[in-house]
């Protein structure tokens, strides 16, 4: 006889659950960390939580009490699913109200009329909530009651001269390429989500995200898979969208609408498109004494049937027109020249200073970039760290000659990194990351601050 | 003493200079990149189709040839990790009125030979694979009338076998998937090229070479010298395979080994002898000793991972039951137990189920898989489940097992159990193991995920040495 699993107590129970709860709702929706917010999704998930056990767990009693009829019963519960510990005795607190509700008592097993195993199991798409039923030496009778598995999720956590922190901005099921902050107060107010169909416009109004518009891609031919694409908000009007093969323009004015064409012209490398001095910048330069930086007009040809950049560039690094194919890039200003970083499709990254060309294994995967601060030498490397395969980190990097130098802490990120771009205000970046438990696509905004 | 000292250093420079070299090493190696485009992937399989038409390959079922179809073909739906139904060559679909459905095609697919998708292709190939269906073309959509509800369906028709083919000739057969066949010699040898146009993207290998009818020794082999990136992996050797540092990839329990009686139940005797069999079998023995620990045993035909509920049915031997089972019967036949020559195990296996009848008093003879003439009493099989929906894959089983197929009153756990409990009170078929498909994988091959149902998928995998 299996032992039997008996109830803790619930006051104990609920704080985690709440708070387990509350962190799925978080993940599951795309949201701010707003106090409003949260505590909305909160209540809603407690709310939800408790509605959906309640009914399996009173269809699971009648089942059982049409066999038993009223009476003594051993009641053995097991959990056999996904469910954690504190959920299943939840359920088992509920399963024993409902027993109770149906006129069943609970005994020990030598007084039992009929012995009662409750097996919490799950298949591909459901739990199924088992019950085999004996009365004496008859043969054991079994009913079940079976409910939709929601998706679940966990998450990540969070010291060297800089902190990296993220701030999630959206997440879908669709793969994200690219999100821009076209509006912001503190926090931002209006965004941009690119995926493979459209761009999505979301405007926060009572502190959740609306969709204002979705613009839709054209496209003729299938794109590539492991697709990228690029948002830069443009001067004259909302945005333009980089796509293999595809370049999109958004008119300047309400309606929106969103005119593509068939293109291979060069990708800006920097975003900011246009000779911009980064905002920031300036005013630090000022303060520090140093040149105001102006972002490389440097563009780069995307393979249209591919993931990676042919390495033709347009103006050139230097004297270099060409560099190895590669996914990405990042350029760090020097005195007098700038400093290319591209990860070459061979898995080296190549540093390109206009008049050398070295490469070296870094093991920093085909992802990163650099961005623009107030702290340590000004410019960082954003670039994924060596976690294992299915959960990238990040961490910054400075590169005071040719040799990178970590400047931050490695930060945990939910799954793999399909996508790494600087925003066009250039100190800080967007990440958007797989989530290794939910399949969601998550896209987070990267911003460095100085430790000390 | 200063003598010492040094040595001490140099050990310590030696140990810090190792330990910096192989955390640079993992660092590098461990880093995430994105796919590369290129190479030829080597694979090799066990089975030797001599058609690669999705309507006859399913005649030599396996898990390979299954996926070997999903490589040139597409099917109109498929199911995603969690059985739910996505859109393929079909974008949409919406029940109609009298069992009907209706599925519209993706516009612009082509076949491999430049010829369009069409309802009317479509619908005749699906014709092909079903003939009791009901079918027709309307327009730019298909509409199939059959018995059932619209998520068997929808199952069904995410099998490879139903996937789409245009066939131009008796021997030839186009499909609209990701690899377009550049050389075939049946049996032997199989060469797929990418489509660059293909409605998903064009895959990231350049070519996929297979060779067939390799023996599981052959293809480790071929691994080892590194002229295959994926081979078979026989279940009993997976465990082997796995402690060699070899990358396996495993299914889930997807297979059922069972023991299948080539008749129905004679006589209420003969009912007793076949649970006294069932009660017989160490199943727990026979798989920590031949199976080398792999699989589930099994007392039900679907996996747990399928139904939810396997559990219930006891796989634990017996052998009071089975003797008192056997004691109401007064003459005890000899029944002879088939099993395929072909397969490494399973004269083993058969050979321990003829002691434990035995020890239940039973008289068992193994004897090899007529391949002509007489059949065995009693086969052992190995039935590859069609499906990851347990409802297709109950009838399917019921079907291998000349079986009525379950009855459909309700589509629930409950309805589920009733219809599987149905099919083991016929004491045809007495459930062995549960057992995972297993392959091992060179170490430039990535993202090749075997899917829950034992299918591996090739269009999204990449070879980390491939040129781009």
């Amino acid at each position: 006889m299996r032992e039997a699993v008996y109830n803790s107590a619930i006051l104990d129970a609920i704080p985690d659950i709440i708070s387990d709860m509350a962190t799925r709702g978080l993940r599951l929706t795309s949201s701010f960390p707003h106090v409003p917010v949260l505590w909305m999704m909160f209540f809603v998930a407690t709310a939800a939580f408790a509605a959906d056990w309640s009914v399996p767990e009173t269809q699971l009693a009648r089942k059982i009490a049409a066999v038993t009829g009223p009476g003594a019963v051993a009641l053995t519960v097991e959990n056999r699913s996904s469910l954690n510990r504190r959920e299943s005795e939840i359920i088992q607190n509920g399963l024993r109200s409902a027993l109770e509700g149906v006129g069943l008592r609970f005994v020990p097993d030598d007084q039992a009329a009929a012995a009662v195993t409750i097996s919490l199991s799950e298949n591909l798409t459901s739990y199924v909530w088992v019950a085999e039923i004996r009365q004496g030496a008859n043969e054991s009778a079994v009913v079940m009651v079976e409910l939709p598995r929601p998706e679940g999720s966990t998450g990540p956590r969070d010291s060297l001269p800089l902190t990296l922190r993220k701030i999630p901005l959206w997440a879908q099921a669709d793969p994200i390429l690219d999100v821009a902050v076209l509006e912001e107060n503190t926090t931002p107010t209006h965004i941009a989500v690119l995926d493979a169909g459209k761009v999505s416009l979301y405007r926060m109004q009572g502190g959740k995200w609306q969709l204002e518009q979705a613009l839709e891609i054209l496209h003729a031919r299938p794109w590539p898979r492991d697709l990228r694409g690029r948002l830069i908000p443009a001067r004259d009007r909302l945005l333009d969208v980089y796509l293999p093969g595809v370049i999109c323009h958004s008119s300047s004015s309400a309606p929106l609408a969103l005119n593509c064409r068939e293109s291979d012209d060069p990708w800006p490398l920097a975003a900011g498109g246009s000779p911009t001095v980064f905002p920031s910048a300036g005013a630090i330069d000022v303060a520090a004494g140093r040149t105001s930086t102006a972002t490389p007009q440097t563009k780069a040809f995307f393979a249209s049937t591919r993931n990676f950049f042919t390495g033709v560039l347009a103006p050139g690094a230097g004297k270099f027109t060409t560099v190895p194919k590669f996914y990405s890039a990042a350029w760090l200003p020097r005195e007098k020249y700038t400093l290319w970083l591209f990860a070459a499709t061979d898995g080296q990254v190549h540093m390109v200073d206009g008049v050398s060309d070295q490469a070296a294994k870094l093991g920093w995967g085909s992802d990163f970039t650099s961005v623009r601060t107030v702290c340590g030498a000004g410019w960082q490397v954003l670039a994924p760290g060596s976690g294992d395969a299915a959960e990238d980190t990040l961490r910054a990097y400075e590169i005071p000659d040719r040799d990178p130098v970590a400047v931050s802490a490695a930060t945990d990120l939910p799954g793999t990194i399909t996508a790494l771009w600087t925003e066009s205000r250039g100190d800080t970046a967007i990440a958007v990351v797989r989530n290794r438990e939910t399949g969601n696509y998550e896209a987070f905004r990267l911003a460095l601050a100085c430790s000390q | 003493m200063k003598h010492f000292v040094w040595r001490w250093l140099a050990a310590s420079s030696v140990t810090i200079a190792t330990l910096a070299i192989a955390l640079a090493c993992a660092s590098a190696a461990r880093a995430e990149t994105r796919p590369q485009y290129g190479g030829t992937l080597h694979v090799s399989m066990r089975s030797a189709p001599g058609s690669l038409d999705p309507a006859e390959i399913a005649q030599a079922d396996s898990f390979t040839a299954r996926s070997l179809t999903l490589l040139i073909f597409d099917t109109l739906v498929t199911m995603d990790d969690s059985g739910r139904a996505q859109a393929a060559l079909a974008t949409t679909w919406q029940p109609a009125a009298n069992r009907r459905c209706q599925f519209r095609l993706r516009r612009g697919v082509k076949f491999h030979d430049g010829t369009p998708l069409t309802p009317e292709i479509a619908a005749a190939s699906l014709r092909i694979a079903n003939p009791s269906w009901n079918i027709s073309a309307d327009a730019d959509s298909l509409v199939i009338e059959r018995d059932g509800t619209e998520s068997e369906l929808l199952a069904e028709l995410a099998l490879p076998r139903n996937a789409i083919a245009k066939r131009s000739s008796p021997n030839k057969a186009d499909g609209t998937g990701p690899f377009s066949v550049t050389d075939w010699q049946p049996g032997k040898k199989l060469t797929l090229a990418a489509e660059e146009n293909y409605w998903r993207g064009r895959p990231f290998l350049d070519g996929i070479e297979i060779a067939m009818g390799r023996s599981y020794r052959d293809q480790m082999t071929a691994l080892e010298l590194g002229t295959a990136d994926l081979v078979e992996v026989a279940a009993e050797q997976s465990h082997r395979v796995s402690l060699e540092g070899r990358r396996l990839e495993n299914s889930e329990p997807i297979e059922l080994l069972a023991l299948v009686f080539a008749r129905e139940a004679q006589s209420t005797e003969d009912k007793l002898l076949r649970e006294a069999l069932a009660l017989s079998i160490e199943r727990g023995s026979i798989r920590s000793v031949l199976l080398q620990g792999a699989g589930q045993p099994a007392a039900s035909i679907l996996p747990n991972w399928m139904s939810g509920y396997s559990f219930v049915f006891s796989a634990d031997a017996d052998l009071v039951r089975a003797r008192h089972a056997r004691e109401q019967v007064r003459a005890i036949p000899t029944w002879s137990i088939g099993y395929d020559a072909n397969d490494p195990v399973a004269r083993l296996i058969v050979e321990r189920i003829a002691l434990n009848g035995r020890d239940a008093g039973l008289s068992l003879q193994p004897s090899l898989q007529p391949t002509t003439g007489a059949t065995a009493d009693v086969l052992l099989v190995r039935i590859p489940l069609v499906s990851a929906d347990p409802w297709v894959a109950l009838a399917d089983v019921a079907a291998r097992a000349g079986l009525a197929g379950p009855t459909k009153e309700e589509r629930s756990a409950e309805g589920l159990y009733s219809a599987e409990q149905a099919l083991l009170a016929t004491q045809r078929i007495i459930p062995l193991f549960h057992v995972p498909v297993s392959y091992a994988t060179s170490a430039a091959l990535k993202n090749s995920p075997v899917r829950a149902d034992g299918i591996w998928r090739l269009d999204d995998a990449w070879l980390g040495n491939g040129k781009p």
